[in-house]
């Protein structure tokens, strides 16, 4: 590499720097330190004369390492490095420093030793900027198609949008029709209409209208040329990486003919196999060969095998017109490579039997939500007619009870959130098809927040449905009349009620579904939360990304969710999913970890360490592996290197020689009588609450020295003795909070190393109160200053630091 | 309530810093303890749901000087089946001790002390039984080594809260 020609270029921020700073000082210190070749003054350096200089000076070959103090970095940073990146040298040989919010306004009070610390600043980065190396930009490519998983109205509406914009679209549904619990519920809040109605593609299909709704079975759906629906089938495997995933999907036989098959309803009148049919929660049978109800998609029968009797019997063969009932047919294996994933595998209602003393499952005239959707479904086993299930006899008295197995800490702790709408809902249809049925709904809470979600509620009060707040501690039967006794206070009456009813509905917590952790098993368990819901990115901001590019998640496998909010998850993760395939490609630098062979081996640390799970072992010789880091997966946060035993891994970007340059850097410096202070803050939270300090002109001591790092997961603890060497009196680690680190897991890996540093210190002579970690988010910036200050006062009172050999 | 009284709300925190009071915040008056309660359902002067309520309120008064902890006949049912996991029988053992420190105990509750000080059982023997033991085939009851009891009630303090009760 050629010899290191530093730039140094100094903003004076329109004056609002060198108000404070000594810029004539600075200037003539700058220029004496080996390895800078130009010092340029200007109020501005991102942009017009100030950037043109910058530019010249690289073309000329003058300069090919570049410090810049400029207000905002963060900002300005973008604009340099893409200058510089024009005039032709490498970007990241670029270091931007900030001397107004970092050291001029926060010590406005004591000129002199900010000019001090201002060089301590600069010298530290000129040091960095000298062992700074050009880093490489890779592409990856990008396949264009996209596996989403699960045919719900998550599921449905994901492939639509993506099948629209262009991109291949396989979309895989364990059961055998589309539609999933969505379906099965018949109507939907707050709008009662269908369920089955969704989104017409806009591709265009046929005769189909582009704009209005549709019913699933009329809507062109399956007629999108790029949208391969699979349904009876399973995704078996998820692996390689984003852009391409290489899935494996079992497709069960449906032994009808997809192609041939014409709904004639010819083979279920000649099946002789009835069995309970479990979709109409056991209210009537069903026959071997079937369809749920009548508008389902795909409209083709299926052969439930578990009770078919194939050759002994098929009649069904001989009456079909069409021969689409092929009895021999096998499952099949299909591989698929797509681009990226989206998991629609949503949710179901909790096995309200585990609750014993509701009885479900034991009293036939204890039913759930989606059980009594069944009998309010005009397709569904009892025509609309909401009857008791023991006797068929219409259900006069119905009490419904909320909140089973939700907000419950013996089973699922959390809110389901649309179980009172569901209630509510049902509650008000049956009301308006029978007015003269009693209703009484027990209630902890009713939560009904969404748009017009609120009119439901005051509908029902108006239809004259009661409302009991009280959770029901018992379900009994009148052993004689079978009529159900459920024991309640009224808690704002004071009252004990024994409610008889004919019916009793319960409102079951909603669950990850079955598909859901049928997933988790093949290997995306990382991505489940407690509850074993997939978990975002992040809540506020990546709603429906995961921590795993190219794979995302939308709808009830999230949470539960109502089907305006599944509808506007499945848009967004489809969004996500265009967006990153949509070139094909991904530019990526190599801003990454890079392993040291020589050293590295036969440890498990970095790949289980690593948030993005981007590192891998692979075998060397027979007995020995070495760590692999993947520069697609990788995120350049460091946390693997921070947990390196062998300093076996570095970062590109954030070398331990460059770290410790500038460390010396800071350290060389003091200018003030007070304790120098090291702060070592990650580049996220940590370094903008320094930020944030500065903009808000809050003010610490001089003696406090800031040093970036990408995350303080990559500390190792020979840095904080490298610290202490280097002449600090005080080392605080500035990063996020806990829970709410940018890299998952750094802020947490730091705290325990300072920790366990604390614990050497000690041994060591050193007092442990010297080193403090400090978790803290951007707008608090008044926490950074205090801490400043209440640093530099503990360090004041332990009196100065006595290394053994002295410090340098 | 009168105007001038000023509720506290630390008082929901002495409950939570007592042993088997540390749940207490959890309620979310679902009412499932007092509909499982079998005093609640003979009595209106017990109700779990409101003793609760009233501790998180910070009602220390009314709740320490009233009845109504002890009557809770400590069956379980209501901390078997809450779905908050409150430790609602616990939670009322813990009251009852503060009450007891503060000096609030029910005569009833004070028999049992003394008679256990001074006789070593809870509940005294009274002529009547022990003549009965033998004609049921039940051996005669043996001393109860009331003198190694009181050392232990000594130790732990047991006999300063008789006192106290007795001052009070």
């Amino acid at each position: 590499m050629d010899k290191a020609k530093v730039g140094v270029f100094l903003s004076d921020c329109g004056k609002q720097v060198s108000e404070i700073l000594d810029f004539n000082a600075i200037t003539d210190y700058v220029k004496k330190v080996s390895g800078v070749a130009l010092v340029g003054r200007s109020s501005e350096f991102w942009r017009g004369k100030g950037l043109q200089l910058i530019v010249d000076s690289i073309k000329n070959g003058k300069i090919n390492r570049i410090v810049v103090a400029e207000s905002l970095p963060k900002l300005s940073e973008v604009n340099i490095v893409q200058a510089v990146e024009n005039a032709g040298l490498n970007p990241y040989l670029v270091n931007v420093i900030d001397l107004k919010d970092h050291c001029a306004w926060p010590h406005r009070e004591t000129p002199s030793e900010a000019t001090e610390k201002a060089k301590a600043i600069l010298l530290g980065a000129i040091e960095r900027a000298k062992l700074l190396e050009p880093i490489e930009k890779l592409e990856f490519p990008i396949l264009k198609s996209v596996l989403v998983i699960g045919g719900g109205i998550a599921g449905m509406q994901a492939a639509v949008d993506l099948a629209d914009l262009g991109f291949e679209v396989h979309l895989v549904e364990r059961a055998p029709f589309l539609g999933g619990l969505a379906a099965q519920a018949g109507r939907f809040f707050p709008t009662d209409d269908c369920a089955i109605c969704i989104q017409s593609p806009a591709s265009d299909v046929k005769t189909i209208t582009h704009t209005s709704r549709k019913c699933v079975y009329r809507s062109g759906f399956s007629e999108i040329p790029n949208l391969n629906i699979l349904t009876n089938s399973k995704v078996m495997g998820v692996e390689g990486g984003p852009g391409n995933y290489k899935v494996t999907i079992e497709k069960k036989p449906r032994y009808v003919n997809e192609l041939k098959c014409v709904a004639c309803d010819l083979c279920t009148a000649v099946c002789p196999v009835e069995v309970p049919d479990e979709y109409n929660a056991r209210l009537k049978t069903r026959k071997a060969i079937y369809m749920n109800v009548p508008n389902v998609h795909p409209p083709v029968y299926v052969i439930d095998e578990s009770f078919c009797k194939f050759h002994d019997c098929a009649k069904c063969v001989e009456v079909c017109p069409t021969k689409a009932i092929e009895l021999d047919q096998k499952s099949e294996k299909i591989s698929l490579n797509v681009g990226s994933v989206i998991v629609a595998t949503g949710f179901k209602e909790f096995d309200s039997s585990i609750i014993k003393e509701y009885h479900y499952g034991d009293y036939p005239d204890v039913v759930t939500n989606l059980e009594l959707a069944r009998m309010i479904d005009g397709f569904g086993p009892t025509g609309g007619v909401i009857v008791r299930p023991s006797d068929r006899k219409p259900a006069k008295k119905i009490a419904f009870i909320q909140c089973v197995g939700s907000r419950d800490r013996r089973y699922n702790p959390y809110c389901s959130s649309i179980c009172c709408m569901i209630s509510l809902k049902h509650a008000t249809l049956i009301k308006s098809a029978y007015p003269d049925t009693d209703i009484t709904i027990c209630y902890i809470d009713i939560r009904t927040t969404g748009r017009q979600h609120e009119d439901y509620y005051e509908r029902a009060r108006e239809m004259g449905i009661k409302f009991v707040k009280g959770r029901p501690t018992e379900i009994s039967r009148d052993p004689e009349t079978n009529r159900l006794i459920v024991d309640v206070e009224d808690a704002l009456l004071h009252r004990f009620l024994e409610l008889d009813a004919d019916l009793v509905v319960l409102a079951p917590a909603m669950v990850p579904s079955e598909g859901t952790k049928e997933l988790a098993q093949i290997g995306l368990e990382s991505l489940l939360d407690e509850d074993g819901f997939f978990k975002e990115y992040n809540a506020k901001l990546r709603p429906t990304e995961t921590i795993v590019r190219g794979l995302y998640i939308c709808g009830g496998a999230t949470f539960p969710k109502d089907a305006p909010t599944t509808s506007l998850h499945a848009h967004s993760a489809a969004l996500k999913a265009a967006k990153f395939m949509t070139t094909g490609k991904m530019i990526k630098d190599q801003r990454t970890a890079v392993i040291n062979e020589d050293y590295c081996g036969d440890c498990e640390f970095c790949p289980v360490t690593c948030p993005y799970g981007a590192i891998s072992l692979e075998p060397t010789t027979e007995e020995h592996f070495v760590a692999r880091v993947s520069d697609l997966l990788c995120e350049g946060c460091g946390v693997c290197v921070g947990t390196c035993p062998l300093n076996a891994i570095e970062l590109r970007h954030s070398r331990p020689n460059q770290m410790l340059a500038q460390m010396k850097g800071l350290m060389s410096v003091n200018g003030t009588s007070k304790p120098l202070v090291l702060a070592i803050c990650c580049s996220e939270c940590g370094h903008t609450a320094v930020d944030s300090s500065g903009m808000a002109m809050m003010k610490y001591p001089a003696n406090i020295r800031i040093m970036k790092v990408p995350c303080t997961g990559i500390l190792q603890i020979h840095q904080f003795l490298d610290a202490f060497k280097a002449g600090a009196q005080g080392v605080m680690i500035v990063g996020c909070k806990s829970d709410g680190c940018h890299y998952e897991v750094g802020s947490q890996k730091a705290e325990k190393k300072v920790e366990l540093a604390r614990v050497l210190l000690k041994e060591y002579g050193i007092e442990p109160e010297r080193l403090e970690m400090f978790n803290m988010v951007f707008i608090e910036g008044d926490k950074f200053a205090e801490a400043a200050q209440m640093m530099t006062e503990r360090l004041q009172k332990l009196g100065s630091l006595q290394l053994m050999g002295g410090s340098q | 309530m009168e105007h001038e009284t000023v509720t506290s709300l630390a008082f929901s925190d002495v409950v939570a810093s007592r042993l088997g009071g540390e749940t207490v915040t959890l309620c979310y008056q679902c009412g499932t303890c007092a509909s499982s309660c079998p005093v609640a359902k003979i009595t209106e002067r017990f109700n779990p749901r409101e003793v609760i309520k009233l501790s998180l309120l910070g009602e220390k008064q009314e709740v320490i000087s009233g009845d109504a902890i002890w009557l809770c006949c400590s069956c379980y049912n209501c901390q078997e089946r809450c779905p908050q996991k409150v430790e609602i029988a616990d939670v009322i053992y813990a009251l009852r001790n503060i009450a007891l420190n503060e000096g609030y105990i029910p005569n009833i509750y004070s028999e049992f002390a003394s008679s256990l000080l001074n006789d070593g059982r809870i509940v005294g023997i009274s002529k009547f039984v022990e003549n009965k033991r033998p004609t049921l085939g039940l051996p005669p009851l043996q001393p109860t080594g009331v003198d190694a009891l009181r050392k232990i009630l000594f130790a732990t303090g047991f006999d300063k809260l008789q006192k106290q009760e007795e001052t009070s």
